[in-house]
């Protein structure tokens, strides 16, 4: 090989070293599921969530809603309160995605999953003096359970009952909704504060009983 | 750029003197033995008719190349020991009188701080409490309470050449006097898991005035 020719594939060589190294990655489900490698210690390989971390089922959950709520965390509208531990861990977790499409690619990855069962049976309510509180969560919600990208409202039925009545307290609490900016956390606030601590446990107690 | 960290608390300096003490003594020693030991490579390089001797290091005019530099290394050792407790007793074993005191709480991944409202005493109904970003007053002494909410964190303020281990179920307390106003980072620096990479905060270095106003404005209102 002359000089001329190896000095040519050199170049091209380093070309293509140089052009593996710089550059923003690929977005789409690919680096979304690379991504979530950072949300299985919490949410599980199958996003089904764990109640020892305060981790809700994501798996299957739209991704729409994913995508958003990574923002509110992101934003500071979730995970500001000092005493909201699981909030906290979560709000610094979403900060880890800061490449633009990093949301959008991880969100699509957990919106693939399979809506896992999860286990009820954490809180004991009554489910028929649930539904009457329920006909308002209804509104946005659906009559069942499944979530409305228009209103903003995520699907309800499918999740843990304990995430349900904890994110419930959180609004009524304070520790959700409050911050400026939040809008669709500040519509939810009131109506959570319709309800007293009975009246959550039945309204999750109602929501167990859809499919 | 600013190639240089500022020195944000009050004994910033004293630390940063002290690893400068070290880096110039150990450079200089460095260097002077590189000097020499290349000087020696040089002057006895092989020649031509000049046999190669054995030297077991035992003769007073060759091993006086080691015993003195030894005995100078252990005196500027001394130098050093004496001038790290010096900064050592300062920072970690004085506790001066405290203008306020906190409390910085970390827990994977994320730091809490819970400070005096308008009482000015923490513990009280009024305290407030932020995540991720502190507020103190410029020219303050503060004592610092820290405790952990799960596993080994490090709370480190860089500017104030703070770096202290929080450890589950111990109270460690410390303290600092701010004396340059501005915004300066808040770091993890003990591996505490998966988060931890993205642990950190921003401590708010303001002017009396400023901070009179910050306090009165997140005082929680307290109802009897």
């Amino acid at each position: 090989m002359s000089r001329v020719r190896s000095l040519q594939v050199s170049v091209v060589l380093a070309g293509v070293v140089l052009a593996g190294c710089g550059g923003p990655p690929q977005q789409g489900i690919a680096r979304g599921k690379d991504l979530y490698d950072t949300c299985v210690p919490c949410h599980g390989s199958d996003g089904s969530g764990s109640q020892l971390l305060g981790a809700p089922s994501i798996g299957g959950l739209p991704a729409w809603y994913v995508e958003a709520q990574l923002k509110t965390f992101q934003a500071g509208h979730r995970g500001y309160e000092a005493f909201d531990t699981v909030g906290i861990r979560m709000k610094t977790m979403a900060w880890s995605l800061d490449l633009e499409g990093d949301n959008a690619s991880v969100a699509a990855y957990v919106a693939s999953l399979p809506r896992p069962v999860v286990p009820g049976g954490s809180v004991i309510g009554d489910a028929q003096a649930g539904q009457a509180s329920f006909a308002l969560c209804a509104t946005c919600h659906g009559a069942d359970g499944a979530g409305n990208e228009a209103m903003h409202a995520p699907p309800l039925a499918g999740q843990h009952d304990w995430y349900l009545l904890a994110q419930l307290q959180k609004f009524q609490a304070g520790w959700r909704g409050t911050r400026t900016g939040d809008v669709w956390g500040a519509a939810m606030r009131p109506n959570a504060m319709l309800l007293d601590p009975a009246a959550m446990q039945n309204v999750v107690a109602y929501i167990q009983t859809l499919k | 750029m600013d190639f240089t960290l500022p020195q944000a608390s009050s004994y910033a300096g004293s630390i940063d003197g002290l690893i400068l003490l070290i880096t110039v003594l150990a450079g200089a020693w460095l260097l002077l033995a590189e000097g020499f030991f290349f000087w020696l490579i040089w002057r006895f390089r092989a020649r031509d008719g000049v046999r190669t001797q054995y030297l077991d290091g035992t003769e007073p005019h060759i091993k006086k190349w080691i015993s003195r530099p030894h005995t100078l290394i252990l005196i500027l050792d001394v130098v050093v020991i004496v001038a790290a407790i010096r900064v050592w007793v300062n920072v970690k074993q004085t506790l001066p009188v405290a203008d306020a005191t906190i409390r910085v709480i970390g827990q994977q991944w994320g730091w809490v701080f819970q400070q005096p409202g308008a009482d000015r005493q923490l513990d009280t109904a009024d305290d407030i409490y932020t995540t991720d970003d502190l507020y103190v007053e410029n020219q303050k002494t503060y004592h610092f309470q820290l405790q952990s909410r799960d596993v080994l964190h490090s709370f480190s303020v860089p500017v104030f050449r703070i770096k202290q281990d929080v450890v589950p179920g111990r109270t460690i307390t410390g303290w600092f006097t701010p004396i340059a106003a501005g915004t300066y980072d808040i770091q993890c620096v003990e591996i505490c898991g998966i988060g931890h990479g993205v642990m950190g905060g921003r401590i708010h270095v303001q002017d009396a005035n400023e901070h009179a106003a910050w306090i009165a404005g997140n005082t929680p209102t307290v109802t009897q």
